[in-house]
């Protein structure tokens, strides 16, 4: 793991915790769309565009239709486009089905992101020291997700032989083929349970209180990093308690207007949205030529090195 | 659970007693199955889990688990989701997180039954080393010793929830050749049972010369050879005599040299021979009839062909790599086939694609018209659905469309064979994994497949088990069927299969009678070939060595 992924958890959960706030909170598009273009870069430039692509499809079928549907129900506003089916369509409620559609890809992109960035194990480890039963217990449940996704895959197999198949039949004989399966993983798993109970027990599960093994260190770069999007999300609070990056839709749209107190806002949450990508762009750019001599280096002073451009100290 | 009575202890204190901390701490358990002991997702939870347990504190969890990582070689494996790794991997991981909490005591419940022979190999020389370099107290449950019996300290063996012997292991393989009798003879590594075959006297032998290890079993061999040559007219009569223990078995032999021969008729001028000289035994094989297992095996003495893969190439993903690749081969009637190979080989994949589970990408399986492939997969586990055995195979012959008094019929002869009357009102998952395996392969058995496909039949199934999986097999192939299953036994493949085929790199690497097979191998064949290689090329087990023995100590 490298770049944004190899960070401490910690980072990670805040800057994506951060982004959900302020993606409710702000109601602008400049800004919306600021985030999503920072994550997708983020995703991009982690490898990770077949992923987009692949998810893109679902995200537009749930979010098109919100686009659509926002002016077909909501008359509000004062500015009537034209009329369909004798409803008037205002410019307000177009404009709000869009950002609506905006809100909820940005909302789909950082989860994508997050699913990415932020394994399992990542985030049951920051709690695995306040709550280190439940952390455990949680954990294990998300393993079985895949577990049993990979079991019945194996089953449907074998049972496809004996003709007990959801793929094909009456729509009533798939579904007792489905429980059929059902029932051979769950007695499977649970046969297997008994003994993963008999080997929890002979490592002395629950005979004291959980420790917790730490992989994580927290380091200067987490640190700084940290600052820098602590600061990023101060401005950008900041900035929304003064009633800055809300865009006036409803009752009737109200030209935007930038004052140089909402770019510094604008400024500040750019700050925050972007941290993970230069992070990321960072070691990109140190591996960029696989025809280099020298081992790259990220530490200042090293000879021919400068353009590395690291210079927060 | 159980109703016990007497006490065990543990270094004096009576267990039950025992603090929890100590016993989970010192006492350490590693089970059966690699799969069902792990409760976490990647190797380094898995690892920490136990100390967590303990709550020792993190730099106390971080330098043991550097130490046991650099022990066990798992640097490269910490970071990986426990379920890519291999079987041998993961029981190396179960071990590693047991011992991570310094036991002073290791129990081991058939550690490596599940196991390939090549990861069992591995596991059983940590072990040793664990025991030599910690002094650490090993118990281990195990019935396959062919590794494990050398290195042991102390033998015991348990008959009927009792202690039927206890001594040293060649103080073990003297009882099994006087006291304990022939049925254990299966369990003992290939050295010995060659030494009781051929040894004129087993009992009488010192101790000390029993060999244990396929370079004992050669020293003996040699030095036997020797002596009998010494003591030349008078003792090569009365080695006759001396090969008496196994003369019953004898029966073994005959019915796979038939069997072969009713095969695909490669059968060569020696194996001739050998059946002229059993064929008196062989008729002992009475399971399916010897009069018409003679008729069928002249009828099929051409080897029809079943099934045909023509140029296969397969792989899972679009990315993936090639897992078969331009694969040729061909299934016979009347034969028993094993495909052997080494993990990851493909083997399974291949059997998955001639029972039609899988579409190869290029090139084609071909079946006769009519002609149906069964599979029976690893885990038996996967094809219970209902409450009991005989539901079960109800079901499964209704799914085949046979009318009620047929299905009844069938059923019942099924289960007679198989042994399964006594289980048939059982839940599937109550009764033991040999019946388990035969339930689903009589649920196989019931769409009456021409092609019979299994995956690794023999593993985790103790000698006697096997031994009864083999009758079946081979009263399988007697009857008509192809019989093909994928193996790493050895041993297993080398007595009762037909025919071998090794698969590497994804396509067959080499294919021939177990003779012809394993003869032209130098490390993969079985440990009596590799004793006896020097004189008797072609003998694959202990009864081809006793048809021999004579030739065998005349040749030098």
């Amino acid at each position: 793991m490298s770049g944004f992924r190899s960070m401490h958890p910690s980072v990670a959960v805040v800057y994506y915790a951060g982004l959900l706030l302020f993606t409710l909170l702000l109601f602008h598009p400049v800004f919306l769309l600021t985030e999503i273009a920072a994550l997708l870069g983020l995703m991009l430039l982690q490898g990770q565009g077949r992923r987009i692509a692949g998810s893109l499809a679902f995200c537009l079928i749930v979010a098109v239709p919100a686009a659509l549907l926002n002016p077909l129900f909501s008359h509000r506003g004062a500015v009537i486009l034209f009329y369909f089916m004798d409803q008037p369509i205002t410019l307000e409620a177009v404009l709000y089905g869009l950002m609506m559609m905006v809100v909820l890809i940005s909302v789909f992109v950082i989860f994508l992101s997050y699913n990415y960035t932020v394994t399992p194990d990542k985030f049951m480890y920051l709690f695995a020291s306040t709550a280190p039963k439940s952390a455990l217990i949680t954990l294990m449940t998300l393993r079985f997700v895949p577990l049993f996704q990979r079991r019945l895959r194996r089953i449907a197999l074998i049972q496809g032989a004996r003709g007990v198949s959801v793929r094909e039949g009456s729509l009533r004989s798939r579904m007792s083929d489905g429980m059929t399966l059902l029932k051979t993983l769950l007695t499977w798993s649970l046969e297997e349970a008994l003994q993963t109970a008999d080997s929890m027990k002979a490592r002395g599960y629950g005979i004291r209180r959980r420790t917790s093994y730490a992989v994580y260190r927290l380091d200067r770069r987490d640190i700084r990093v940290l600052a820098g999007l602590g600061a990023g999300a101060l401005g950008t609070l900041w900035g929304w308690f003064q009633g800055y990056g809300m865009l006036m839709l409803y009752p009737r749209l109200k030209p935007p207007v930038f004052t140089w107190q909402e770019a510094a806002m604008y400024a500040a949450f750019c700050l925050f949205a972007a941290l993970p990508l230069w992070v990321e762009g960072k070691e990109k750019w140190l591996w960029r030529s696989s025809a280099r001599k020298s081992l790259p280096s990220a530490i200042q002073g090293k000879k021919g090195l400068h353009w590395t451009g690291y210079r927060s100290q | 659970m159980g109703d016990g009575s007497g006490a065990i202890y543990y270094r004096g204190a009576e267990l039950p007693l025992l603090p929890p901390e100590t016993a989970a701490g010192e006492i350490g358990m590693v089970f059966q199955n690699p799969e069902a002991q792990i409760v976490m997702e990647t190797v380094w939870q898995e690892l920490a889990f136990s100390m967590e347990n303990l709550g020792l504190s993190p730099s106390v969890m971080r330098g043991r688990l550097a130490e046991m990582a650099g022990l066990f070689g798992l640097e490269p494996l910490l970071y990986k989701p426990v379920h890519e790794l291999s079987g041998g991997q993961k029981q190396l991981v179960n071990l590693a997180s047991v011992l991570l909490l310094h036991p002073r005591l290791l129990l081991l419940d058939e550690p490596t039954s599940q196991l390939d022979p090549v990861a069992a190999r591995e596991f059983i020389y940590l072990l040793r080393r664990l025991n030599e370099e910690l002094s650490m107290t090993v118990i281990i449950s195990e019935h396959r010793l062919e590794e494990a019996l050398p290195l042991a300290d102390r033998v015991l063996v348990m008959e009927n929830g009792r202690m039927a012997a206890d001594g040293s292991p060649r103080e073990i393989v003297r009882a099994a050749g006087s006291r304990l009798g022939e049925g254990h003879y299966a369990y003992l590594p290939a050295a010995s049972r060659l030494f009781l075959a051929l040894s004129a006297s087993p009992a009488a032998a010192p101790t000390d010369t029993i060999p244990l290890t396929v370079r004992e079993g050669k020293r003996w061999l040699e030095s036997a050879v020797e002596e009998a040559q010494s003591a030349s007219p008078v003792s090569a009569e009365r080695s006759i005599p001396s090969a008496g223990p196994l003369e019953k078995n004898a029966a073994g032999p005959a019915r796979i040299d038939l069997t072969r021969l009713g095969g695909s008729g490669k059968g060569n001028t020696l194996e001739g021979a050998r059946l002229w000289e059993n064929g008196g035994v062989g008729s002992s094989f009475s399971r399916s009839g010897s009069g018409a297992f003679a008729g069928e095996a002249q009828s099929s003495g051409t080897g029809e062909t079943l099934l045909e893969c023509r140029e296969v190439t397969f792989r899972y993903e679009k990315d993936g790599p090639e897992i078969l690749k331009k694969l040729d081969f061909s299934l016979y009637r009347g034969e028993l086939t094993a495909i052997l190979g080494g993990n990851g080989a493909g083997k399974s994949t291949l059997l998955q694609l001639m029972a039609g589970l899988l579409k190869p990408q290029r090139g084609r399986v071909a079946l006769p018209k009519g002609v149906t492939a069964g599979y029976l997969a690893q885990n038996p586990l996967l094809y219970f659905s209902h409450d009991t055995v005989s539901e079960e195979l109800r079901h499964m012959a209704k799914y085949a469309g046979l009318s009620d008094s047929e299905g009844k019929r069938e059923i019942a002869s099924l289960a007679d064979a198989f042994g399964l009357e006594g289980v048939l009102g059982s839940h599937p998952h109550d009764i033991s994994g040999g019946e388990q395996q035969k339930t689903a392969l009589a649920m196989v058995l019931l769409l009456r497949p021409d092609i019979l496909l299994l995956d690794e039949p023999t593993k985790g199934l103790d000698p006697a088990a096997k031994e009864h999986l083999a009758e079946l097999l081979t009263a399988l192939a007697v009857a008509g069927k192809s019989v093909t299953f994928v193996t790493h036994d050895v041993e297993f493949a080398a007595r009762y299969a037909s025919r071998c085929a090794m698969l590497f790199d994804g396509s067959m690497a080499a294919e021939g009678t177990p003779e012809a097979f394993f003869g032209a191998n130098y490390f993969y064949t079985t440990a009596v070939n590799r004793m006896v290689r020097d004189r008797l090329p072609q003998a694959l087990t202990v009864e081809d060595v006793m048809a021999d023995w004579q030739r065998f100590v005349s040749r030098s």
